[in-house]
C-alpha cells in the first residue's frame, strides 16, 4: 500500500478579489520526510499556494487534506495546530526585540498580565539549537543582526511550535553563498530528524541541490511533479518556462572609451544615519557596462540614489562628463544626459495608478516636445510618444491608457527601459533591472543593455543577480559594507573567489 | 478633450450606490422616529428640484461648496489631506467686503478673495515644507484661529454702522447680478462651475498639474522624475487658497439679502466642512465635484421645506442629510484612506 502523503491539496483554485487567477485547480502532494521543491517563475502561483496551506489565504475551490484527512484552515494559528508552518521571504520579525522574545512572541502565555516565563523557553531553545547545531544570540535585537541569522530565528520560531512540515519562501534571496551552503546544512539536519520541508525557489541550481522532489508551477497551474534525480536543470527550466531558454547573451569585444562618470571619495549615509558608502572610488567609461555585484543591503540603494540625485552626498564628488554634479537635483542631471532605471519600479519607477501614456514623460515631461502654451501639456505627443516606446520595446498593454498597475512586472520594466532610453542619455544606471521579471522579458533588457553599451554609452549596472552582473559586466566591483572588495573582469575571477568576496573576504590569490 | 470613460464608470457606479443606500437609511431612521418617509423624501425633492425656485436655491447652495470641495480635492490629489478651507472662507469673504468697499467692482471683490485665501493658505504650507509639520494638524488649528481673528475683524474693524447685525455691505456695483428674480441665485455660480473647469484643466492638461498629481500618488517617483514634492505642496495650498478664499468672496458678492457677514458669521460658517464631504462624493475630481456640489445643494434647499410640508423638525432633517453624506462619503475616503495608510 502506499503510503499516506503527509500533505494533500486537491484543486485548488485561488481567485483574488481584483479577479486575478492565480491559481488555477493545482495538485499537490508531500510525502513525510522529504524536501519538496516548488519551482516557478515570479507569478506562477507558488507563494499564493502555500499562503493557502499555511493557513494565510483561504481558497476559493478545493481541499485540503494533512495525513489523509482534510481540514480547512481559517488563520496560521489552525495551520500550526495542524503542524505546517512558514518562513516568508519578508521576514516577519519585531526588528527591536532580542531573537528570544521574537520566537516566543505570541505564545508567551495566556491572560494580559501572565508572567513570561523566559528561562523555560530558553531551555527549550537551546535544545532545538543543540540539535540542529546551529546558534544563534537571543539576547540581541534582530535588526543589529545580519539577514542570515535573521533567517535562522525565523526557523526557530516556526520550530518553536513544533511544526513537522517547515515552508520556506524564497529562502536564499538575501543570502551570501557561504549562507546559502549552512542553510542547507540545517536543512539537510532537520530532514534527518523527520522534518518535512517545503522549498520555494526560482533557482534551478538550488532545487537540484537540496530537493528530493520538484513541483513545477506556470501561471497557476501544475506543470508536473518530478524526482529530483532523475531530472536535469535544463528539463526543469522548460517546465518553468514552457520553452527551452537559455538566455542568450551575445556580447562582442569592445574597448571602452572615455570616463563619463567618475565617483571620487564618495561618503553617503544610510536611512538610519549610519555611513553606508565609504569612500567608493570609480569611473564608468563610454562603451562599458560597469557592474555592482553584492548582497542587497551593502550601500548599492544609497550609492545610486547619491549619483542620481536622490540622496545627499556627504564627502566627495560625482562627475558627468567633466561636469561636477554633486548633489544637483534629477532633473538637472537627467538634462545633462543620465538616465535610471530604478530598483523599485512600483514605488519609484513608476506611478503605478497613472496610465502607461502618463508614466511614459515622468523625468522628462518638461521636454519641448510635449509642451504646449501657457504650460499646457500636449497629450496627443505624449500619447505618441508612449505608443512608440510601447511598440520599440514590445511592451503588452491592454492600451496607453491603461493604468501602469494593470502591467505585469515584466512589462512595467520594459516601460522604464523604453522611457529611460527615449530620454537620449549617455549615462544609464540600470538597479536591479530584471529583478522579478520573466525571462523573456530579462532577456530583452539584458541584451538591451548590451546594445547601449555598443552604441557607446556608458552604464553602471547594480544586480544582486549575480549570473546578471557576470554576463553583463565588461568591469565589475564587488560590494561589501559600502566598500569595493575588489574591482575585476568578470572573465578573470570564479563565481566561487566572487561568492567569497561577496561574503566580505578578500582574494589573497 | 482627454477624458478616460472607463476610469469614471466604476466611482460613478459606487456613488450611486452609496446615495440610494443613505436614501434607504435615512429613510428607515425617519420611519422609526414617527414621520412617513415617504412624504419627507418627496417633500425634500419637491422643494429642491420641483419649482423654478427650488432649482435656484439648489444652485445658489451649491456655489460655495463646490468652491470649498475644490481646496479639498485640489489637497486630495496631490497628497495632502487640507481641511483648512473653513477659516480661508472667512478671510475671503472679508478681504472682499474690504476692497469691495475701496474700489466697488466685481474684479476686486473677487481678487481681494483670491489674495486672502493664498496668504492664508500660505502658513500651513510654509509649515509643512519647512517643518514637516502635519497638515492635519496645522489647517485644524489655523481654522480656530480663523475663526476668532475673523471675528474680532467683523465685530471691530468693519461693523455696519447702520445695522448692528452686520458687516458693512458689498457695494451695488461690486454685487453679482441675480439670475432669477427673487431667487438667491447670481452669477456667482458661473465663477464656481468656471473655477472647477479651470481647476480640472490645471490638474489634468498642465505640467504643473502634471508633477502636482505624481507628488500627490507617490512622493518617491515624483523626487525620481525630477519633480520638487515641496514645490508641488505649496502651489496645492495656494490653489486651495484661491478656492476657499473665492467662496467667501463670492457668499458676500452674490447671495442677497444681506451682501454682508453677519455678527456671529452664521452665514458663512460651515462651508469648509461641507466642502469635505462634497468633495469625498465627487470622488475629488473637479467635474465630480460640480455634481456632488449640485446634490448638497439639493439636501441644503429641500431641508427646508421638508420642514414645512413633512414636519420633520430641521435636527431630524441633518440627522438625515448626514447619513447620506457618510453612506456616500465612504467609498471616497477609503480610497483616501488607503493611500494614506500606504504612506
Amino acid at each position: 500500500m502506499e503510503e499516506v502523503p503527509i500533505i494533500e491539496m486537491k484543486g485548488i483554485v485561488k481567485i483574488y478579489p481584483d479577479g486575478t487567477k492565480a491559481l488555477k485547480g493545482v495538485d499537490f502532494s508531500v510525502k513525510k520526510g522529504e524536501i519538496h521543491g516548488l519551482l516557478g517563475e515570479n507569478g506562477a502561483g507558488k507563494t499564493t499556494l502555500m499562503k493557502i496551506l499555511s493557513g494565510m489565504l483561504h481558497p476559493t475551490e478545493g481541499k485540503i487534506f494533512v495525513n489523509g484527512k482534510e481540514v480547512r484552515f481559517k488563520s496560521p494559528a489552525d495551520a500550526l495546530a495542524n503542524g505546517i508552518g512558514m518562513v516568508h521571504q519578508h521576514f516577519t520579525l519585531v526588528d527591536v526585540f532580542d531573537g528570544l522574545h521574537n520566537i516566543i512572541l505570541g505564545m508567551e502565555g495566556h491572560g494580559l498580565f501572565s508572567k513570561i516565563d523566559v528561562e523555560k523557553a530558553k531551555e527549550k531553545l537551546q535544545k532545538l539549537m543543540d540539535e540542529l547545531n546551529f546558534q544563534v544570540p537571543l539576547d540581541v535585537p534582530v535588526e543589529k543582526l545580519p539577514v542570515g541569522v535573521q533567517q535562522r530565528i525565523e526557523i526557530l520560531k516556526t520550530l518553536y511550535r513544533d511544526v513537522d512540515v517547515l515552508i520556506l519562501d524564497e529562502p536564499t534571496a538575501v543570502l551570501t553563498p557561504i549562507e546559502v551552503k549552512e542553510l542547507f546544512e540545517v536543512l539537510r539536519k532537520l530532514k534527518s530528524q523527520g522534518k518535512t520541508i517545503i522549498f520555494i525557489s526560482h533557482k534551478l541550481r538550488e532545487v537540484m541541490e537540496i530537493t528530493d522532489r520538484v513541483t513545477v508551477l506556470r501561471k497557476g497551474e501544475l506543470i508536473g511533479t518530478v524526482n529530483t534525480r532523475e531530472t536535469t536543470p535544463k528539463e526543469l527550466a522548460k517546465m518553468m518556462v514552457g520553452r527551452e531558454v537559455v538566455l542568450k547573451i551575445e556580447k562582442p569585444p569592445k574597448e571602452a572609451g572615455k570616463p563619463v562618470l567618475e565617483v571620487k571619495d564618495l561618503w553617503v549615509k544610510g536611512d538610519r544615519g549610519e555611513d553606508a558608502v565609504k569612500g567608493l572610488t570609480f569611473e564608468v567609461r563610454a562603451g562599458e557596462i560597469f557592474g555592482i555585484a553584492g548582497v542587497e543591503g551593502n550601500g548599492q540603494t544609497e550609492l545610486i540614489e547619491a549619483i542620481s540625485g536622490l540622496r545627499k552626498v556627504e564627502k566627495g564628488k560625482v562627475i558627468l562628463n567633466g561636469k561636477d554634479i554633486t548633489g544637483r537635483p534629477p532633473r538637472e542631471l537627467y538634462d545633462l544626459g543620465m538616465a535610471h532605471i530604478p530598483e523599485d519600479r512600483i514605488h519609484m519607477g513608476l506611478v503605478i495608478e497613472m496610465s502607461v501614456a502618463e508614466n511614459s514623460i515622468l523625468g522628462l515631461h518638461w521636454r519641448k516636445a510635449f509642451r504646449g502654451p501657457l504650460g499646457l501639456i500636449r497629450w496627443d505627443k505624449v500619447k505618441e510618444h508612449a505608443a512608440k516606446l510601447v511598440r520599440d520595446f514590445e511592451v503588452s498593454v491592454p492600451s496607453i491608457e491603461a493604468p501602469a498597475k494593470s502591467l505585469s512586472g515584466g512589462n512595467q520594466q520594459k516601460l522604464i527601459v523604453a522611457r529611460e532610453v527615449s530620454k537620449e542619455p549617455e549615462f544609464i544606471i540600470a538597479s536591479q533591472p530584471t529583478r522579478g521579471v520573466d525571462v523573456a522579458s530579462t532577456e530583452y533588457i539584458r541584451n538591451y543593455l548590451i546594445k547601449l553599451r555598443n552604441e557607446n554609452k556608458a552604464v553602471l549596472l547594480v544586480s544582486a543577480d549575480l549570473d546578471e552582473v557576470l554576463q553583463l559586466s565588461d568591469r565589475m566591483a564587488i560590494i561589501y559594507e559600502g566598500k569595493f572588495v575588489g574591482i575585476v573582469k568578470p572573465e578573470e575571477v570564479t563565481e566561487e573567489q566572487i561568492g567569497l568576496m561577496m561574503g566580505g573576504i578578500k582574494n589573497e590569490s | 478633450m482627454r477624458v478616460d470613460i472607463k476610469g469614471f464608470t466604476k466611482p460613478l457606479v459606487e456613488s450611486l450606490v452609496a446615495i440610494v443606500i443613505g436614501i434607504l437609511v435615512g429613510a428607515i431612521i425617519l420611519a422609526f422616529s414617527g414621520y412617513s418617509p415617504a412624504e419627507a423624501y418627496i417633500a425634500l425633492f419637491n422643494g429642491a428640484l420641483g419649482s423654478k425656485y427650488g432649482l435656484a436655491m439648489t444652485l445658489s447652495s451649491a456655489t460655495p461648496i463646490i468652491l470649498t470641495a475644490l481646496t479639498f480635492g485640489i489637497g486630495a490629489r496631490t497628497g495632502l489631506f487640507n481641511i483648512g478651507g473653513e477659516g480661508t472662507v472667512y478671510f475671503g469673504a472679508i478681504m472682499a467686503i474690504i476692497l469691495t468697499n475701496l474700489w466697488g467692482n466685481v474684479l476686486m471683490g473677487l481678487f481681494g478673495g483670491i489674495l486672502a485665501g493664498m496668504a492664508w493658505m500660505a502658513i500651513p504650507a510654509i509649515l509643512k515644507v519647512l517643518r514637516g509639520v502635519n497638515e492635519v494638524v496645522s489647517t485644524i488649528m489655523l481654522n480656530w484661529m480663523a475663526y476668532f481673528i475673523a471675528l474680532y475683524i467683523v465685530l471691530q474693524k468693519i461693523p455696519n454702522p447702520e445695522d448692528p447685525n452686520k458687516t458693512l455691505a458689498v457695494p451695488v456695483s461690486a454685487r453679482f447680478p441675480i439670475i432669477m428674480k427673487g431667487t438667491e441665485l447670481s452669477w456667482a455660480f458661473a465663477i464656481s462651475v468656471i473655477a472647477a473647469l479651470i481647476t480640472y484643466y490645471i490638474l489634468w492638461h498642465t505640467e504643473l498639474g502634471y508633477e502636482l498629481r505624481v507628488s500627490g500618488y507617490n512622493e518617491r517617483a515624483a523626487r525620481y522624475g525630477g519633480i520638487n514634492p515641496k514645490k508641488a505642496i505649496i502651489w496645492s495650498f495656494l490653489l486651495g487658497g484661491i478656492m476657499s478664499g473665492l467662496a467667501g468672496a463670492t457668499e458676500v458678492m452674490g447671495r442677497p439679502p444681506s451682501y454682508a457677514i453677519s455678527q456671529g458669521m452664521a452665514n458663512i460658517y460651515g462651508y469648509g466642512f461641507d466642502g469635505i464631504g462634497v468633495s469625498l462624493v465627487g470622488r475629488n475630481h473637479p467635474l465630480g465635484i460640480i455634481f456632488s456640489g449640485i446634490f448638497f445643494g439639493m439636501l441644503r434647499a429641500g431641508a427646508t421645506s421638508m420642514q414645512i410640508e413633512a414636519g420633520v423638525p430641521l435636527e431630524m432633517v441633518k440627522v438625515v442629510q448626514g447619513v447620506i453624506v457618510v453612506t456616500i462619503a465612504i467609498p471616497g475616503l477609503l480610497d483616501l484612506l488607503k493611500k494614506v495608510v500606504r504612506r
